[in-house]
């Protein structure tokens, strides 16, 4: 077990504990949307210290993928009642191709903490000016996203600031800007809340930019926190950021989210880094090299300590294939699986962790993986070639198939019985009556497909 | 916690289909309590109102001359209300509720639930009804609680955002979520029956190995034990025919279509007794509306669905097996706020819908007068109503569950 001091500590490889494959899959995993079998390979010869700066830093977005998606994202082709499923393949297709995974990924954690639905706000416009101010910031300053997100569009309509008015106060956003997106709940109490929200009216949405509106705005003394002033919304910001709560709730959900779904760290874990938070105000970039460089996050504590997102399941899957798909389709069959972006179920997000699996979410992403790995699936199309890609990477034999897909997909990491079935099964289909006109090839691609789609349903696939 | 050996010896599911775990295979009849006539097949319903239901534009104090004071803008109209009592009536969205109310007799109203020091976080509140708790830590639910008691047959019939409730967490098995009996398949890419059984097996026979290997966590265990359970109701499950003809048309709202899968799954004899539902939507801080609006097609949702549920079962001849219960995890604001909608609150009606329920309006409504920081107070603990359902109609004690000092509210006939 390591002890607190050590746990943020960076990792250096050593005999017991070195840098192999089961890492770079780790890491790849948590900092994006797992790895291709290149990627494993280059993680593996450039060594640790090279592999996680290659990550935090990104690299710089081919001109096609930048030009593409502005063209996708411009107001032609998403208007303001652009349909959800647009929205969401759109954000899809950024996660499948972008050079920057983590920036993706940790925006989809903001997506999550700020949890903002186009079911209510119902204007495809407002919620990609979200999205760029979350993807802005995503690895810069908490402060800044905190106090913008007051006056985001989006976040107006969801938590309903745009009708709230110096004469009746509205609470919504003022509650949820202590409970969920800065302290907690046992930070601030029902009076804070009335409070805070006569600082939040006036707000309003003008030429789709969120604005103050002194008139409706009640500009008289406030006491929030035992702190008395003509507050804003931005000072509200201000002082829940300065509150001590604050860096320790965001550093929790960062914990969760990077580390583990199960583990609850101890405040002799939690402190150091928001005491680190606190003092950089709040650089996340910095917060989140210091736990993805840590001894913790090459621990066991954070090995496979996570169950997939749908998206993480999904995306992780067509990338590992080097496929593609039609992400409309695509994001259709994830919210069978429990994850619509733009949409998440309410303002405190997705629940993440056991919640992601239940009976039909759990056949829901064994049928995904089985449509996905398909030889003719007219939904996602025939893009994703297991058969081609094994051939590539010269998995011959039964044998060598197995493995490469193991190692592809999981590192290896599996019980020996369950490699064993699997050859089983590919022995079995020898045997089996396959139509006449079927050419070897086509034998050849369905055992293939077939077992893939098997490593796909494995226990140890779920995790992350 | 449970271990992937503990749950194959008491599941005894190993392998695909030649099994299924002990609870699946029992009939509703099978296990009849003498001691207790009404709990031996009874049907309980649960029905989640997601967000915060606005208690008092539900069950409304149409004689109360406060009310109209509180609520300038989203009051409704004396004359609208579908009177229960001299006080109290619906929404008049609710007509079909009314209509169950006055001609069959089968809607029990229990005026002001809530709990004491009540939470006005969504989530919070969620977890204390959930658990029957207000402990810190929350972990089990009521339900899963009495699913160990009595482990019967339990369905979470889930839309495709939702998760597994709180409520059922500690069952000895994993309730199933369930969005559609069509989609509840482990499909295959097979070329012939034989090649997709053995597909099967990979797949069953992976997931009772995982939870042996050195590397095993909980959260792997945790996967294991979804799997074997999923897929054993999966196989239980496709025996039920897919084409149910109700007996009365069910509204085409997703809170209709849950209900009527309840409705297949109570009518296909697998034993089922427990099921939970929920619609969300209720959070009305903005534009709630009165007579008509946002609420008033929530309240129409609830009523239709519930309505064409019960008169779907008691011409099946169920009626007097089910129990539907609604709640809330708080009430609205006494007076509405400057965006004609309301802020979170406290105390919410409860509506108990059957056959066997005492029809009637249950407790006063909360004092409008005696009002707390603008919040109603409410007069009947929730757990209260839980020890109702638990005794007289699940079957089980409720003390282990609740803890002692909740008097059950008379509920039930019997």
């Amino acid at each position: 077990m390591l002890d607190s001091k050590n746990a943020w500590q960076p990792y250096t490889p050593s005999a017991e504990n070195p840098w192999d494959r089961k890492k770079v899959g780790h890491l790849y995993r948590r900092a994006g949307f797992g790895a291709t079998e290149a990627e494993l390979a280059a993680g593996l010869t450039d060594g640790h210290a090279k592999t996680l700066d290659r990550i935090l830093a990104g690299e710089a977005e081919t001109e096609d993928f930048a030009r593409t998606s502005a063209f996708m994202a411009s107001e032609r082709s998403m208007p303001p009642g652009a349909p959800q499923g647009r929205l969401s393949a759109w954000w899809l297709d950024r996660m499948l191709k972008t050079k920057h995974p983590l920036r993706e990924k940790l925006t989809l954690f903001w997506h999550n903490h700020f949890a903002t639905s186009n079911a209510k706000v119902q204007n495809a416009r407002f919620m990609l000016a979200q999205y760029q101010l979350v993807q802005a910031h995503a690895l810069g300053s908490f402060r800044t996203l905190l106090t913008q997100m007051g006056a985001d569009p989006a976040m107006l309509v969801w938590l309903d600031t745009n009708t709230s008015t110096k004469g009746a106060p509205n609470e919504n956003y003022a509650r949820e800007v202590m409970e969920l997106f800065s302290l907690g709940v046992g930070n601030y109490t029902e009076t804070d809340i009335r409070q805070a929200a006569r600082a939040f009216t006036g707000y309003e949405i003008k030429e789709g930019k969120g604005t103050l509106n002194r008139r409706q705005h009640d500009a008289s003394e406030k006491e929030v926190f035992g702190k008395k002033g003509k507050f804003t919304g931005e000072d509200i910001a201000g002082l829940c950021l300065d509150h001590e709560a604050c860096p320790r709730f965001i550093v929790r959900k960062f914990y969760k989210f990077l580390v583990s779904d199960t583990d609850t760290p101890g405040a002799d874990l939690i402190d150091p880094l928001a005491e680190q938070y606190r003092k950089s105000d709040f650089d996340t970039g910095k917060l989140v090299s210091t736990i993805l460089r840590s001894n913790l996050f090459f621990s066991p504590t954070a090995y496979r300590a996570k169950i997939k997102s749908p998206v993480e399941f999904a995306i992780g899957s067509v990338r590992a294939l080097e496929g593609a798909v039609g992400t409309l389709p695509l994001a259709e069959a994830l919210e069978g699986l429990g994850q619509v972006l733009f949409a998440p179920p309410s303002v405190k997000g997705w629940d993440g962790g056991e919640a992601w699996l239940n009976a039909q979410t759990l056949l829901g992403r064994n049928n995904l993986a089985l449509a996905i790995t398909a030889t003719d699936n007219a939904r996602f199309g025939t893009r994703c070639d297991p058969a081609e890609l094994a051939a590539k990477h010269g998995a011959g034999t039964d044998a060598q198939l197995v493995d490469f897909l193991l190692g592809l997909f999981l590192q290896g990491d599996v019980p020996n019985e369950a490699r064993t079935k699997l050859l089983d099964y590919l022995k079995a289909t020898k045997d089996v009556k396959y139509p006449a006109y079927w050419s070897e090839d086509d034998i050849a691609n369905h055992r293939t497909r077939a077992v893939t789609h098997l490593v796909l349903t494995l226990p140890e696939y779920q995790l992350n | 916690m449970t271990t992937r050996r503990d749950f194959l010896k008491t599941s005894s599911l190993i392998g695909f289909g030649s099994t299924v775990p002990a609870f699946l295979g029992r009939t509703a009849l099978s296990a009849p309590r003498a001691d207790k006539p009404g709990a031996k097949d009874t049907v309980l319903v649960v029905v989640q109102l997601t967000g915060g239901n606005d208690g008092m534009n539900t069950v409304v104090p149409f004689t109360n001359p406060d009310y109209y004071k509180l609520r300038p803008t989203i009051a409704i109209a004396k004359d609208q209300v579908k009177k229960l009592t001299d006080d109290v009536g619906f929404h008049p969205a609710m007509t079909a509720l009314a209509k169950l109310y006055t001609d069959d007799s089968a809607v029990c109203v229990v005026q002001g639930v809530g709990y004491p020091n009540p939470s006005q976080s969504h989530f919070r509140s969620m977890d204390v009804w959930h658990a029957a708790s207000t402990a810190e830590t929350l972990t089990t639910g009521w339900l899963g609680q009495s699913l160990k008691k009595q482990p019967v047959p339990a369905f979470h019939l889930a839309g495709g955002n939702e998760v597994s409730p709180l409520a059922l967490a500690g069952a000895p098995v994993r309730v199933p979520s369930i969005t559609s009996l069509d989609d509840f398949k482990l499909k295959t890419v097979s070329v012939t029956g034989a090649d997709a059984t053995a597909q099967k097996n990979v797949i069953t026979s992976a997931a009772s190995i995982a939870g042996g290997s050195s590397g095993s966590t909980s959260l792997l265990d945790f996967v294991a034990r979804t799997q074997m359970s999923t897929y054993a109701s999966s196989e239980k499950l496709a025996s039920i025919g897919k084409n149910y003809a109700p007996k009365v048309p069910y509204p085409t709202s997703a809170l209709g279509n849950k209900l009527k899968l309840a409705a297949q799954l109570i009518d296909a004899d697998i034993g089922a007794r427990i099921f939970y539902v929920s619609i969300d939507g209720f959070d009305t801080h903005a534009g709630q509306g009165g007579a008509t609006g946002a609420h008033a097609n929530l309240l129409t949702q609830v009523s239709d669905a519930i309505s064409a549920f019960y008169r779907d079962m008691a011409g099946r001849g169920h009626k007097d097996r089910l129990c539907v219960m609604t709640f809330s995890e708080f009430g609205r604001r006494a007076y509405e706020n400057g965006s004609k909608g309301t802020d979170h609150g406290a105390g919410a009606p409860m509506f108990l819908v059957g056959g066997g329920v005492k029809a009637g309006v249950v407790g006063a409504h909360p004092s409008l007068k005696g009002l707390k920081e603008g919040n109603l107070v409410h007069g009947t603990d929730f757990r209260q109503v839980y020890a109702a359902v638990l005794d007289k109609w699940i079957g089980i004690d409720p003390k282990p569950i609740l803890g002692d000092g909740f008097k059950p509210v008379e509920v039930f006939v019997k």
